[in-house]
């Protein structure tokens, strides 16, 4: 367990490290630098020069990647190029935003989406599974930037229930976001609750429908003794890794909801980097949601073998 | 993200007379002899409203010490400089949506456009117009006490001018040669050449006053004189201003202003829409839609002198023969292109830059010709007409559309047109001068320096690398005319060689359409830069 558990650990390093390496190369590929993004038309002769001898752009690609590679490892992720404030520092609050609403998505969204899923797992093909199912397809299926601008234009244009968009600064403390927080909460809950509901419903359909229930119903055993005791500890466990990647994707910064809500995370941290070529700091947020992704998969595959007898043996016994 | 979204909103504003209905009154616009009415709104109750907000300020005005600020009014800005973003009025990263509101300039642009005195009262000029006299307003404190002197002024300026400042506002005032007080409160401007407009290179948005040696910190404390005061700077986030009850013309009418960093587009419009801000002034002709017949809302309609274009490339072939120039310019139905790209919120321009409010602006008419134009390809070698590409980038989202119609008026004359999307990173530095045939943007400038700056023979911007020495002389001629029907007609006649022989195809200038709530009283229906913000009301 533990010889797996290091493997899996040096393989996600690696992965780590060839993404900051293929996000270096393509933010370097595409046409213009900082320079030419911040000056535009004066991008010329002397005022370039001098812009790109300011920010360090002289030197080799492949330099500035091994500085900044040697100096992440350290922990140091440097300094923008634009401004040349502290990434930590400019990370930092941006992270704690994106995991306020990652985390405001997870509990409103993860219960309800269980709840659902089995729902619609134990009544298989009636009304409400029905219903649920096709919710769940739609809610999947409509992009997120249509389904938050139809909410905003029916909540905040419409009824003027909600704030719109959020106005609240990047450092402001997490209460300040309660109310705009509630539509990006509200359009990020109902694409993962499609998500994980429809695999909940899967697996709980697959579960009553095994040998070991159907034991148990011939037993005589009571129908929700069955379900909660039997089924559903089997019935969630394909969940967590739904979950984990759910959270993964939540936590990697939901760029699109994060644009159109105008709301201060790493996503439209991102975006706004780009934009400006800033490297340093789109190769920091790279090399933050790729850890994040992959540590919460390496969560995600050791709680369920932890949670699932089976796994944990076949590995314990080698 | 460095846009020149931003740029849009950042306008020399100049010289905008009366704004008649149909926003082409020769008349008024040529001499601005005819009272100028620069408010043209939607609907009869908007002219009420205005009726009654006039009355409400004239009321304001009469006892400006009687009037409590309250209020919080709201605006956006694109954060179109990232990190870079500043309050230093003369970089490159300023925010205008906040220096507009926190410092004020030596003249300024009144109702009707034309030079009005801010900070100095009055100038005068030598008989040549090389020296400059400016009396400097008396009493007038900065935000942080210290009292506004000749020494802040020569200050200021000195700073722009400064090459290792790399400001790009040096070229609106690059013929100063000196800058000294005769006292406390009189500064003598002496330039290397002869410039009978000086005062209005004096009203560029970007030359606001700051005080004597706060270069360093100006980009984070925004200290000026205007009718705002920076509490926050957040750039990103929220800055927030709050009325400076010392401001020379009297109080402002709300306490305080909010303005808020929102670099999506969409974004803004919902937030205007949602009413978590009050004004928007990047509203499209598409988006307006979603205003008409809300009573939350009224749009303004404000004709500036912003243009869009397709450039040819005089130095190349086929371009450089004089025909195929004017060929390409005269197939283009310009009305039509306003109508289609625009949505009819443009007014209609002869390839000239000078702005259609601009006293210098010639009159000039330029109807669709295909005959003519096939008659020209012909005589000039091109009987069977010619192949072009014409690059654009999203960049300016209306340029696909432009091409794209250009290329269906033009293919009647046999001009076949290839539409080539660039992308839109790097449009400026690799494509745009560049290539035979491009898409260009630029916003209003005083007649004298649009000329200058972009068909110069010497410009560091002649993006149609246009060698003209009749043209560089009728220029040079009209800053030395002193006589101001003399100087007119010079640059109508430059104008009028352009339209002859210039490569840049103008087909309008485009009519700025700004959202604003209805909570909002007083706010002048002007150009960006010539809004007088203590004014303004909201209600709570």
């Amino acid at each position: 367990m533990l010889q797996m558990f290091l493997r899996r650990l040096f393989l996600g390093a690696i992965t780590v490290a060839i993404v900051s390496m293929i996000i270096f190369a393509g933010v370097e590929i595409l046409p213009g630098d900082a320079c030419t993004a911040f000056l535009e038309r004066e991008a010329q002769g002397r005022v370039l020069e001098n812009c790109r001898e300011e920010l360090d752009l002289n030197r080799p690609a492949v330099v500035r990647y091994l500085d900044w590679a040697s100096d992440a490892l350290r922990g140091d992720l440097g300094v923008s190029a634009n401004g040349q404030r502290s990434i930590a520092e400019m990370v930092g609050a941006r992270l704690q935003n994106s995991l306020l609403l990652a985390a405001c998505a997870l509990i409103v969204g993860v219960p309800t989406a269980i709840f659902l899923g089995v729902v619609s797992g134990l009544w298989r093909d009636r009304p409400v599974d029905l219903i649920l199912s096709t919710g769940a397809i739609f809610a999947m299926t409509i992009p997120e930037f249509v389904s938050a601008t139809v909410l905003i234009l029916v909540f905040s244009v419409w009824l003027g229930w909600l704030p719109g968009i959020v106005l609240t600064s990047a450092n402001a403390p997490a209460s300040e976001f309660f109310p705009e927080i509630i539509l990006p909460v509200v359009v990020l809950a109902m694409v993962m609750t499609a998500h994980i509901l429809r695999t909940v419903r899967s697996s709980v359909i697959e579960v009553m429908n095994s040998d070991y229930v159907q034991m148990a119903t011939l037993k005589g055993v009571p129908y929700w003794r069955i379900v909660f005791r039997h089924a559903l500890p089997n019935a969630l466990l394909p969940a967590i890794n739904v979950v984990a990647l759910t959270i993964a994707w939540l936590l990697g910064g939901v760029v699109v909801i994060e644009v159109v809500f105008n709301y201060p995370g790493l996503g439209r941290m991102m975006i706004d980097a780009i934009s400006d070529r800033d490297l340093p700091v789109v190769q920091a947020i790279a090399l933050i949601v790729a850890t994040v992704y992959v540590g919460v998969n390496l969560t995600a595959d050791l709680l369920t073998m932890v949670a699932n007898p089976r796994l944990r043996t076949l590995y314990t016994r080698k | 993200m460095a846009s020149t979204i931003d740029e849009v909103f950042c306008i020399h504003d100049r010289l905008s007379f009366g704004l008649t209905e149909n926003g082409t009154d020769k008349n008024n616009r040529l001499f601005g002899l005819a009272a100028p009415d620069p408010i043209k709104c939607r609907t009869r109750e908007e002219d009420m409203k205005r009726i009654i907000a006039l009355a409400t300020a004239a009321v304001l005005l009469a006892s400006p010490m009687a009037m409590a600020q309250s209020g919080t009014f709201r605006q956006a800005h694109e954060y179109g400089f990232g990190a870079q973003s500043s309050l230093d009025p003369i970089s490159n990263g300023r925010i205008f949506q906040i220096t507009e509101k926190i410092m004020s300039r030596l003249v300024r642009p009144g109702l009707d456009g034309r030079p009005s005195p801010d900070l100095a009262t009055e100038w005068s000029a030598n008989e040549d117009a090389t020296v400059w006299t400016l009396s400097l307003r008396e009493g007038v404190t900065f935000h942080d006490g210290t009292t506004f002197e000749a020494a802040d002024v020569l200050y200021s300026l000195n700073r722009v001018l400064d090459p290792e400042m790399d400001s790009p506002a040096r070229s609106a005032i690059a013929m100063i040669e000196a800058v000294e007080a005769l006292d406390d409160m009189t500064v003598q401007i002496t330039l290397d050449t002869p410039f009978a407009d000086l005062p209005l290179q004096l009203m560029d948005y970007r030359l606001r006053m700051i005080p004597e040696d706060s270069g360093d910190t100006i980009a984070t404390t925004g200290i000026g004189t205007g009718p705002f005061m920076v509490e926050t700077f957040d750039a990103e986030g929220t800055t927030v201003l709050v009325a400076n009850p010392d401001y020379w013309e009297g109080a402002p009418g709300v306490a305080r202003m909010e303005i808020i960093g929102i670099p999506d587009g969409q974004a803004r419009l919902q937030a205007l829409l949602g009413g978590q801000i009050d004004m928007e002034r990047g509203i499209t002709a598409q988006q307006s839609v979603m205003f008409q017949g809300s009573d939350r809302f009224t749009i303004q309609e404000i004709p500036t002198g912003n243009w869009r274009g397709l450039v040819f490339r005089t130095d190349v072939e086929p371009f450089n023969d004089l025909r195929v120039r004017q060929a390409v310019r005269m197939v283009a139905d310009r009305q039509e292109l306003v109508d289609l790209v625009l949505g009819g919120g443009g007014i209609v321009a002869c390839d000239t830059p000078v702005e259609p409010n601009d006293q210098y602006r010639a009159d000039l008419s330029c109807p669709q010709d295909i005959e003519g134009a096939r008659a020209l390809l012909a005589e000039a070698g091109y009987p069977d007409g010619i192949d072009i590409d014409v690059h654009v980038a999203t960049l300016e989202p209306t340029w696909p559309t432009l091409a794209v119609a250009y290329q269906q008026q033009a293919a009647a004359a046999g001009i076949r047109v290839n539409v080539v999307q660039a992308p839109t990173d790097g449009y400026w530095s690799e494509v745009w001068m560049h290539e035979d045939v491009s898409a260009t943007r630029w916003n209003e400038r005083p007649a004298d320096q649009a000329l200058h700056e972009i068909y110069l023979s010497t410009a560091r911007w002649n993006e149609s690398f246009y060698q003209d020495e009749a043209f560089d002389a009728l220029l040079a001629a009209a800053r030395r005319e002193l006589d101001f029907e003399a100087r007119r007609a010079l640059y109508v006649q430059a104008q009028e060689h352009l339209q002859e022989t210039a490569g840049t195809l103008i087909p309008y200038h485009v009519t700025r359409l700004v959202g604003v709530s209805s909570r909002v009283h007083n706010l002048d229906a002007v150009k960006n830069d010539a809004v007088r913000w203590h004014l303004i009301t909201v209600d709570e």
